[in-house]
Parts: C-alpha cells; structure tokens; sequence
C-alpha cells in the first residue's frame, strides 16, 4: 500500500515535468522559429542588396549636401580684443616641427609661450604641417575644403613653406634618416646656380599663397616664419644661399606689407652663426633650442 | 520533407536547451559594453583636442597620414592604403559629412566593420563546432541514430538548425551593440548619409560612382555579408564538428584558421595565391566601405567564389563523412 502511493506520486511527478518540458519546448521551437526565419530573409535582403550596389554602383545620388558654406573668415578683430584665441599651422617640416625631439615644433612652443604671457586661453587647432612640402605643393591644399575650414576657424596662420623650394634635395635626403653623414654629399647635390635658378617660379607661388590665406581668413593674424640659410657654414652654397634667402623672404615682404594683419617673423639672423648650436642633427631642420627661438621670435612680434 | 521538421525542430531546442545560445548572447551583452567604453574613452579624448569640430579630426587625420607617406619606412602597400583612405576622408569633408558621428547606429557600423571576420564568426562557431561533436562527447549520437530516420537527414537538420542560428546570431549582434551603444552615445543616426561605391584603381580612387546611402540601410548591407561569412565559417566548423570526435579540438581547429587569416591578411600582400584560401576573404564590408582587399586581384564576386566553393565542399565532406562512417565512440 505505502509502495504503491509512492510510486502514483513519482509518475504525477515525472508527468508534470513532461507536460512542462514539451509546453516550453513548443514556445521555443516557435519563438526560435518564427525569428529565424524572418532574420534569415531580412539579412539575405542586405546580402543582395550589398552585393548588387558593390558591383552595380550608382554615382547618381549625390545631391544631398553642397559644401555648406562655412564662416569664412573670422570678423578683423585683432589680438588684444579676443579672450580666446585659435591658431592653426600649416606648411613644410618647420610647421610640423620635424627635428624637435618633444615634437612640439614652433607650433606648440609659440601657442605656450602666448598664453603665458597673455593669460589667454591659445588653442592650437590643427598643424597641417606635412614634411618636404614645397610651395607648388600647397597651393593644392589651400582649394581642399578642409584647409579651408581650418584657416577660417582660426585667429592665428602660422606659415613655414619656402625651404623646400629652395634647398630641394636636401630635405628628402634627410628624411632618410641618414643624419649627418650625408650632409657632404647632399650639400655637393646642391647646385649653387640651380638655388637661385628655382627662385623665381618658387617666388611667385609664395605670394599666391600669402594672398590666397588672406581671401580665405581676411580677419587671422598671418605669421610667415621666414627662411634661414642651414648651409652657411658649406664653402659652396654660403653666398648663394644667404643670397636665395634674403631674395626669397624680401619676395615674401612685398605682399606682407600690403596688409595689415601680416608678418615675416625673421629667422635668419637667429642661424646665421650658430648653425651648430640649433640645427639638429639632420643639419637641415631646427632642433629644439632653435625651435624655442624661433617660437620667442613669433610671440615677441604679436605682442 | 514531412519527417524532416520535427528533426529541425528537435535541434532547435537542443541547442536552446544545452544553453548555447544564451552564451553567446551573455558574450556580447558582457563584451560590447566594454567596446563601447573605450569607444567612448577615446572619442572622448579627441573630443577634447578638436574642441568637438569633427571637420578639424578629420583635416587632422589627412595631414597626418599625408605626413607618413613621405617616410622611407612606410611600406609601399600601406603607402597605397593610406592615400586611398586620405581621397576617401577629403570626399567626405567636401561634401561636409562626418564620417564617424558619434551615435549608437555608426559604433554600430563601425563594430560590423571590425567583427565580421573574426567576433561573429567565433560567436557561430560557439554553436557550429559543438553540434555534431557534442553528441558524439555524450554519447547520445547513438541514440539520435537508432530513431528509423536517414542519416543524412539527420545531419540536414542539424545544418538547418545552424542556418536558423547564424541568422539569430548576426541580428542579435546588431540589435545588442546598438541598444549598448546607444545607452552611451544616442539611439540617433539612422539617416545620416553613408558613402559608398568607391572604385579603387591602383592607388586612386575613382569618385565617379560614389554615392550616398542612409546609414540603416548601410548597416543592413553590412549585416548580410556578415551573415553570410558567418554562414562559411559556420559550415566550415560543422565539417569540423563532424570530423572531429571532441569539441574542444574543433573549435581549436577553426580559431587557428581564423586567427592565421587576420595575421595572413595583414602580411599576405606579396604571397598572391594566399587569397584563395578562406580566411583571407572574410572582410566582405571592406568592399563596402572601399578599403583596398589585402591582395592584388580580389573583389567581391572573387571572395564570394571563394566563400561559396570552401562552404560547399565542407558541406560535401560532412555529408559524405557522416553517412558512410561506422560510429563507434
């Protein structure tokens, strides 16, 4: 008798779990069924639609969003009145600051040192600092509208361009990081003719640019950091590099004088006889002491 | 067909019942979190750099992989790549489009971007590997082969089960990283224009039939090709499954694969005949977004040739396999 109940409770038992386990699995099967599928017709939708537009693609649509026409130009206002100040690089190595073993270039140091000594907020935005760039290289990047919205969002240009254009050659080689070793040789590549042969053309692409960053910021501070001569202490090239340079940068003046917002910050006289003490070692580019100088230069001119 | 659903059936509740898709959902729902928090992180930081102007990152991005061209110790190939990507970001500032807006929907995108060759497939495999091997772990294959039902048919089910998970799969994927996603960085951005259709010659990009597409109907391009890599690899470690008795040594099997295609993908551009293989070809959304396929000579129909042939052998094989052999255990 005590068996026999036990053993009607255990098969209630085992039929209650039956009757649970087969009602969840007839949930399951449903749910996981009716998902799947439309899961599986959804994404071989996507597939051929994926595969139809990769092979067939269709130029057609793109009428959606003309550039935006974007605050050109910050309203002329000068330094002093702004409590918040932008700064945007752009140009050659200088501007990116290669040889800089912080990587701060005169960029960062300049952006620093002014906001020390005004107590203003300085923000760098962007450097568009690319290395070997020469003038006929910029003038490109100057109709991009990135660079455009760059030099427009910004209160202070600084430009480097020019020793590229000049020293040509020289700044490739370095870039190979074979340091100063090659400098005899990159020196005897250089031409004391072809520097100045190149000045011309080089000059006229220079003003192109000064003029084009005033159109499209007429109210930015424009700093033009000009040229030095690295190779004053080679026999060959000294008198016509200080020659090419002093060209070049005066080339560089008559556009900057035409305006008021604009200015050459002078770095020859800063390498002049002290190539040693601030180039680095590729012999080419500043090293972080003449980075530090140049940057002094540039604040002691805005103030 | 009539005796074929309820074997379907029967797997589906298998697999829901030995709990291996809840671990898969549990793998994402612990893992995108941590995605998304260092997406935000990072986000965040050049936020603070770019003063929040993403015309500014992205002028910034140009000019630095504009810088690293000119370096000797750049190879050539990822010369190439990088001036295709600076064409591809100068478009999208001239059209004045944000190519990573933070919102739910573009992490979204960009997560796809970054799994499909890889996070979903293993999320497959998590079912795949296990569904033959398993039973033959437990010993409960035998009694799945005494029912009066054909082998092959058997084995049908099985295939079909995991056809109906892989889709599961890639559209719980979607749907977890973006309500994560979502939580930090908004549930916006369904609209926001996508481009897509940049045809890559040698190292430029021809713009000529690049045009713009909402960002959920990219996301949906994104996820069919996701579901069907997921689909090869997921065949693939069936065949495994079948041929091998543990489900330890068939996932082992197929995570080697997979991780000798991420490395061989990222050196393999000198070793041309690598791009038969299939792992090489799992980075369909590459041909979506127009990054440069890491071989000379491939392009979608290649890599879907490929797909196609590697899955329908692996299904031959298991097939043939499964049928004819004697099961011991």
């Amino acid at each position: 008798m005590f068996m026999y109940i036990t053993f009607t409770e255990t098969t209630v038992q085992i039929d209650l779990w039956r009757d649970y386990v087969l009602s969840s699995s007839k949930w399951i099967w449903r749910i996981i069924g009716i998902l799947s599928v439309a899961a599986t017709l959804l994404l071989i939708a996507g597939f051929a639609y994926a595969v139809q537009d990769i092979n067939h693609p269709q130029g057609s649509k793109l009428n959606l969003s003309a550039p935006s026409a974007k605050p050109e130009g910050t309203a002329p206002g000068i330094i002093e009145q702004k409590k918040e100040l932008k700064a945007a690089v752009i140009g050659d190595s200088l501007a990116k600051g290669t040889g800089d073993s912080t990587g701060s270039g005169f960029a960062r140091r300049s952006v620093t040192k002014l906001a020390e000594a005004t107590g203003k907020k300085v923000t760098l935005l962007n450097n568009l600092g690319i290395n070997g760039l020469t003038t006929s290289g910029l003038l490109p990047k100057l109709r991009e509208q990135g660079t455009r919205y760059v030099l427009g969002e910004a209160d202070i240009i600084l430009l480097s361009i020019g020793g590229n254009d000049l020293f040509q050659g020289a700044d490739l080689l370095s870039g190979s990081q074979t340091g100063t070793a090659a400098n005899d040789g990159e020196a005897a590549d250089l031409d004391p003719d072809e520097l100045l042969e190149a000045l011309p053309q080089a000059k006229k692409q220079l003003q192109q640019i000064l003029e084009q960053i005033r159109k499209i910021n007429p109210g930015a501070l424009i700093i033009y950091v000009g040229l030095y001569n690295p190779f004053g202490d080679v026999k060959d090239l000294k008198v016509a590099g200080n020659q090419a340079v002093s060209e070049w940068n005066s080339a560089a003046l008559t556009v900057i004088n035409k305006y008021d917002n604009m200015t050459l910050v002078p770095t020859f006289d800063l390498f002049q006889h002290h190539l040693n003490k601030y180039l680095s070692t590729d012999h080419f580019h500043p090293n972080d002491q003449g980075y530090e100088r140049i940057a002094e230069r540039i604040v002691q001119g805005m103030l | 067909m009539i005796n074929l659903l309820p074997l379907v059936k029967n797997e589906t509740i298998k697999i829901i019942k030995k709990k291996r898709f809840y671990v898969v959902l549990l793998i994402l729902v612990v893992l995108v979190p941590m995605f998304t928090y260092a997406q935000m992180r990072s986000a965040e930081r050049t936020r603070e750099k770019f003063h929040g102007d993403w015309r500014l990152e992205v002028q910034q991005q140009i000019t630095d992989n504009e810088n690293s061209l000119s370096s000797d110790r750049v190879p050539d190939e990822w010369k190439k790549f990088r001036k295709i990507f600076i064409q591809q970001l100068q478009y999208y500032l001239d059209h004045d489009v944000n190519p990573n807006e933070p919102n739910g929907v573009t992490f979204t995108r960009e997560f796809l971007d970054n799994s499909i060759s890889l996070f979903i497939p293993l999320l497959v495999m998590a079912i795949a590997s296990d569904i033959v091997s398993g039973e033959r772990t437990s010993g409960t294959i035998k009694m799945l082969l005494t029912r009066p039902v054909k082998r092959w048919k058997v084995l049908l089910s099985k295939l079909i089960a995991l056809v109906m998970y892989n889709s599961l799969i890639v559209v719980a994927t979607v749907i977890i990283t973006y309500l994560i996603s979502g939580a930090v960085f908004g549930y916006k951005g369904f609209t926001i224009p996508v481009f897509t259709g940049f045809l890559i010659r040698g190292s430029e990009v021809d713009m000529s039939a690049v045009h713009a597409v909402p960002q959920w109907e990219y996301l949906l391009m994104q996820a069919g090709l996701a579901w069907c890599v997921s689909l090869v690899v997921g065949v693939l470690a069936f065949m495994v499954s079948v041929l091998v008795r543990s489900t330890a040594a068939s996932i082992v099997v197929m995570m080697a694969a997979l991780i000798a295609g991420s490395i061989l993908t990222n050196m393999a551009s000198a070793w041309s005949s690598a791009k038969y293989l299939f792992m090489v070809n799992l980075q369909l959304t590459n041909y979506l977004s127009g990054t440069p396929a890491p071989i000379e000579g491939m392009s979608l129909t290649f890599s879907l040739i490929v797909l196609t042939v590697w899955g329908a052998a692996a299904i031959a094989i298991s097939f043939l396999v499964f049928t004819k052999r004697d099961i011991l255990n």
